[in-house]
C-alpha cells in the first residue's frame, strides 16, 4: 500500500472546496477587524490625535494598494499553471509583509497605549501586524515549497491561492483600518 | 452497487490498528508537554528579568503562557505531520494505527476520540471543583477548615469556566461532531483536516493554565472576567483570559471545517433537505461561532491588553466597563446554543431510528435549528440588564422571549416522531428523554430570567443558577452521555452495558432534580450566587442540595467505569445495532481508518429515516468516477 496513496483517499477535497471554504476564516478574521473598527469610534472618539503618525501610515497603505499588482499577477500566474513564475511574485509580496510589520511597529510611538485613541489603535494596528506575520510566513512556505518540491506545489496549488486570497483580504482591511484611523 | 457489498470488501488495506499498543507511541504528548514545560518557564523567567518582576506577575504569565502553548503544539508531531512538508520538506507517512491517538494527526476520528478523552477529563476535575463549592456550602459561615473566600471565587470561577468552555462547548461538537460529520455527510474526512487535529492541541494548555491558575493568585471573578475587578485581583486572571481566548480558537477551527465540509462534501445527492439532523446541529452551532465570537475574542484580548499592557479600555477614568458586557455577552449568549442546538440535533437524529418512524416535521425542525441560531444571536443583553438603559430592555426582552418559536419547532418535531410510535426504550433514548424533559424546566423558567422586571428580583440569585444547570447539564450533559451510549458501538464496536447505563441514567436523573430543583426556591428565598457566607434561615435548604450534589458527583463514576469496561471488554456489536437508515451505520463498525473503500462512492437516492416496511435503501454504491 503506497502512503501518498492513502493520503490521497484520506484528503479528498477538491481545490475548489479547499478555496472556497477559505472565506470562513476569513469571514472571521474580518468580523475581528470590523469590531476594533467600531471600538476606535467608541475609545478614540471624533477627530484623530494631532500626534498621529500620518505620512507613515499614508504610506503602507499607498504600498498595500500598489501590492495589488503583484497579488494579482500571481494569481494569474497560478491560475495558468505558471507557478515558477508566481514564485516571483510571492517574494516581492514578502517584502512588503516585512515593511508592513516594521511600519506598523513604527507608528507606536506617536500614539501611546494609554488613553483613548492610542489604546485602540495599538491593540488594532498591532493585531493587523499579526496577520501580516501570518500571510509572510504563508509566503515564505509556498515560495519554499515552490522551489523544493515544485510538483507538490502544483499538485496542491489551492494553498498558494489560499496565500494570494489572504493577501486580497490583508489589502482590504489595512484599507479600512487607515480610513477609520486617519481619516474618519 | 449494495451496501454490503462493499462493506465486504477489504479497505485499501490500511484499516488501522493493525500495530498493538506499545508505550513509546505516547512520547509525542510526553516530548509536548516537556516542550511546553520548557518553553513556560523560559518565556516566564526571561520576561520576568527584562521586566525586574517576577514569574508570577501579568506579564511574565502571559509570555510564558504564549510560548509554553507554542512549545506544546510544536511537541506534539505538528512539525513532522504539518508544517515541515508545507515549507516543502519530507513528507511524513501517514499514520493509521494506534499511534495516530497521540501525537498531532490528521485523522478527524482520532481527533475526535481525543477530545471524548479531554472533556471527560475537564469534566471530572471542574466536577470536583463544584464538589469543593457544596462543601463550602454545606455551612452558613466561612468553614475554617476548608475554603477561604478568597478560594471559594476562585474554585466557583475555576468550574465555571472550565465547565463551559472545555465541556459543554466541545463535549458534542467535538467529541461527536468531527467524528461523524464525515461518516455522515459521506465524505472521507473534514475540509481541512490538520486544522481539526490543531484545535485539539489547543485543549490542554488552556484547561491546565486555568485549573492551576490558584498557584499564580487565582481570579476573583467567576467566568465572566469583568473589569475592573479582573485588573485588580489576583494575576491568575490572565490565564482565564488567554485560556478563553485559546478555547475560543480551538472552537472555532472546527467550526470552519463543519462549514466547509458541510457547503463542499456533501455525497452525491445529498440535498440540503436530506442533510441528516445531526450535522444541522452542528451547522448552526457553526455559524454562532463564525459571526459573533469576533467581539468576544476582542473583548477578551483588551481586558488582557488592560491588566498587562497599559492600555484603559475598562479601567481608570476613561475606561468604559459597560464595552466589555456588551462584547462578552455579544458571543457568550449564542454561546448557549452553541452547547444546546447540537445537543437538540442528536435527540431528532436518535429518536427517529428508535421510534422507526421518519422525524416529524423535518423542514420545520431544521428552520426551528437555524432560527434559535439566528434570532438567538442578538440579545446578549439580557445578562445585565441590571446595568443598562431603560431603552434597551424591552428590546432584549422581546427578543429574547422570541427564541421560544423556533425551539418550539424543535420539541414539536420530536414530539410528533415520538407520537403514536413504539418506541424502544434504550439507554439513549431514555437519556435524550430526560434531556428534553429538563429542558422544558430550563428553558420555561429562561422567560422569566429575561423579563426585566422578574430579573430584577431573580438577578444574581441561585434561580439563574438552577436555569443555566437545568439547560446544560440537565439538557446537554444528558445528551452527551445519550450520545455517547449511542455511537460506542459504532467507534469500539461494543455495546455499552445496557443495565448498568440505565441505572445510572436514573440516579443522574433523580439526584439531579433534587440537587438543582431546589436552587430555584432558594433563589427566590434571596440566595445570592457567587457567595461563600449566607444567612442561616437558608441552611436546612443547602444542605439538603449539598447532599444531593455528592451523590449526583459520585454517580459519574458508574458511566465512567460502565464505558470502560465496555470497552476492554463489552459484547460484540452488530454493525448497526440500533438499526439506524443514517448513513454512518453503513460502514463497518469499528470505523476502519479509510470509512468508504477505495474506488467506491456514496449516491444519496432517498431519505434516510424512512422506516415504513420495504422502503427503498436511501443509499447506493457506485464506483468512483475516473481519475479521482
Ligand atoms: C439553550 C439553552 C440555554 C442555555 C444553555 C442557557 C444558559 C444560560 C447561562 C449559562 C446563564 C447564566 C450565565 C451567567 O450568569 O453566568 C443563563 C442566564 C440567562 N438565561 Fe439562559 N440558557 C438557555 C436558555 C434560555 C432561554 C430559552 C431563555 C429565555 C427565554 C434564557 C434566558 C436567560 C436570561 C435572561 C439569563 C440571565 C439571567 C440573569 O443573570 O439575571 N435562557 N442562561
Ligand atoms: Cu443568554
Amino acid at each position: 500500500m503506497a502512503v501518498e496513496n492513502t493520503a490521497s483517499l484520506m484528503d479528498p477535497a477538491p481545490e475548489r472546496a479547499k478555496r472556497g471554504a477559505f472565506f470562513f476564516p476569513m469571514l472571521f478574521m474580518g468580523i475581528i477587524c470590523a469590531a476594533f473598527d467600531l471600538g476606535r469610534f467608541l475609545w478614540g472618539g471624533s477627530g484623530v490625535p494631532k500626534t498621529v503618525d500620518f505620512d507613515t501610515g499614508a504610506t503602507l497603505t499607498v504600498i498595500m494598494l500598489l501590492s495589488m499588482g503583484p497579488m494579482l499577477g500571481a494569481r494569474g500566474k497560478l491560475s495558468r499553471g505558471q507557478d515558477a513564475a508566481a514564485l516571483g511574485n510571492f517574494m516581492l509580496l514578502m517584502v512588503v509583509g516585512i515593511i508592513m510589520i516594521v511600519g506598523i511597529i513604527s507608528t507606536w510611538s506617536a500614539v501611546p497605549i494609554g488613553l483613548g485613541y492610542g489604546g485602540i489603535y495599538d491593540i488594532t494596528s498591532g493585531w493587523l501586524a499579526l496577520y501580516f506575520l501570518a500571510g509572510t510566513l504563508g509566503l515564505l512556505a509556498s515560495v519554499m515549497k515552490g522551489k523544493r518540491v515544485p510538483a507538490r506545489f502544483s499538485a496542491e496549488r489551492w494553498v498558494a491561492h489560499n496565500v494570494v486570497s489572504f493577501w486580497g483580504f490583508m489589502v482590504l482591511v489595512w484599507t479600512v483600518f487607515f480610513i477609520v484611523f486617519y481619516l474618519a | 452497487m449494495a451496501t454490503t457489498d462493499v462493506q465486504g470488501r477489504t479497505v485499501s488495506g490500511a484499516g488501522g490498528g493493525g500495530q498493538p499498543f506499545v508505550w513509546s507511541m505516547v512520547l509525542p504528548m510526553v516530548r509536548a508537554g516537556f516542550f511546553g514545560f520548557t518553553g513556560y518557564f523560559a518565556a516566564a523567567w526571561i520576561t520576568a528579568m527584562l521586566t525586574h518582576s517576577v514569574i508570577v506577575n501579568p506579564l511574565p504569565a502571559t509570555m510564558g503562557y504564549i510560548f509554553g502553548l507554542l512549545g506544546w503544539v510544536a511537541g506534539s508531531g505538528i512539525w513532522e505531520g504539518w508544517i515541515r512538508r508545507a515549507f516543502g520538506g519530507e513528507e511524513a507517512p501517514s499514520l493509521t494505527g494506534v499511534e495516530r491517538y497521540f501525537r498531532f494527526s490528521s485523522d478527524p476520528k482520532a481527533t475526535a476520540v481525543r477530545y471524548v478523552i479531554f472533556n471527560v477529563l475537564a469534566f471530572f476535575f471542574a466536577g470536583l471543583a463544584a464538589m469543593a463549592i457544596r462543601i463550602e456550602l454545606l455551612t452558613p459561615d466561612s468553614t475554617g477548615w476548608w475554603l477561604s473566600e478568597v478560594h471559594y471565587n476562585m474554585t466557583f470561577g475555576i468550574h465555571g469556566l472550565m465547565m463551559l468552555l472545555a465541556v459543554a462547548a466541545s463535549v458534542i461538537v467535538g467529541g461527536m461532531g468531527y467524528y461523524l460529520l464525515p461518516l455522515m455527510l459521506g465524505a472521507r474526512t473534514v475540509i481541512y483536516p490538520r486544522l481539526l487535529g490543531l484545535s485539539w492541541w489547543l485543549l490542554p494548555p488552556a484547561a491546565v493554565a486555568v485549573f492551576l491558575s490558584p498557584l499564580i493568585g487565582g481570579f476573583q471573578t467567576g467566568w465572566w472576567g469583568y473589569p475592573p475587578l479582573a485588573q485588580n485581583s489576583g494575576s491568575g486572571i490572565v490565564f482565564y483570559a488567554l485560556g478563553a481566548a485559546t478555547l475560543l480558537t480551538s472552537s472555532l477551527l472546527g467550526a470552519l471545517n463543519i462549514m466547509g465540509t458541510i457547503i463542499y462534501m456533501r455525497a452525491k445527492g445529498m440535498s440540503l433537505g436530506r442533510v441528516p439532523m445531526f450535522v444541522w446541529g452542528l451547522f448552526a452551532a457553526s455559524t454562532i461561532l463564525i459571526v459573533e465570537a469576533p467581539a468576544t475574542f476582542t473583548g477578551t484580548l483588551m481586558d488582557l491588553s488592560d491588566m498587562i499592557l497599559g492600555s484603559h479600555f475598562y479601567t481608570g477614568p476613561t475606561g468604559i466597563p459597560l464595552a466589555y458586557d456588551d462584547q462578552f455577552w455579544w458571543l457568550f449568549h449564542p454561546e448557549v446554543y452553541v452547547f444546546a442546538l447540537p445537543a437538540f440535533a442528536l435527540w431528532l437524529e436518535i429518536l427517529p431510528a428508535a421510534a422507526q418512524r421518519p422525524l416529524f416535521a423535518r423542514n420545520w425542525a431544521i428552520a426551528g435549528l437555524l432560527g434559535v441560531s439566528m434570532v438567538g444571536a442578538m440579545l446578549g443583553v439580557h445578562h445585565y440588564f441590571t446595568a443598562v438603559s431603560a431603552v434597551r430592555m424591552p428590546i432584549f426582552m422581546t427578543i429574547t422571549e422570541t427564541v421560544s418559536i423556533p425551539t418550539g419547532f424543535v420539541f414539536l418535531a420530536a414530539l410528533g416522531t415520538l407520537w403514536g410510535g413504539r418506541l424502544k426504550l434504550s439507554s439513549p433514548v431514555l437519556l435524550s428523554l430526560m434531556a428534553m424533559m429538563n429542558f422544558l424546566i430550563g428553558g420555561l423558567t429562561g422567560i422569566f430570567n429575561a423579563d426585566v422586571p422578574a430579573d430584577f428580583q431573580l438577578h444574581n440569585t441561585y434561580w439563574v443558577i438552577a436555569h443555566f444547570h437545568y439547560t446544560i447539564l440537565g439538557a446537554v450533559i444528558f445528551s452527551w452521555l445519550a450520545g455517547l451510549y449511542w455511537w460506542f458501538p459504532k467507534v469500539t464496536g461494543r455495546l455499552v452495558n445496557e443495565f448498568w447505563a440505565k441505572f445510572h441514567a436514573w440516579w443522574f436523573f433523580i439526584f439531579f432534580n433534587m440537587t438543582f430543583f431546589p436552587m430555584f426556591i432558594l433563589g427566590i428565598e434571596g440566595m445570592n450566587r457567587r457567595i461563600a457566607v449566607y444567612l442561616p434561615y437558608l441552611h436546612p435548604l443547602n444542605e439538603f442540595v449539598s447532599i444531593s450534589a455528592f451523590f449526583l458527583g459520585a454517580g459519574f463514576l458508574i458511566p465512567a467505569a460502565n464505558l470502560f469496561i465496555s470497552w476492554r471488554s463489552g459484547k460484540k456489536a452488530p454493525q448497526n445495532p440500533w438499526g439506524s437508515k443514517s448513513l454512518e451505520w453503513h460502514s463497518p463498525s469499528p470505523t476502519p481508518y479509510i470509512v468508504f473503500p477505495e474506488g467506491s462512492e456514496v449516491t444519496v437516492v432517498g431519505p434516510n429515516d424512512n422506516y415504513a416496511d420495504g422502503a427503498p435503501e436511501p443509499f447506493v454504491w457506485a464506483p468512483t468516477a475516473a481519475g479521482k
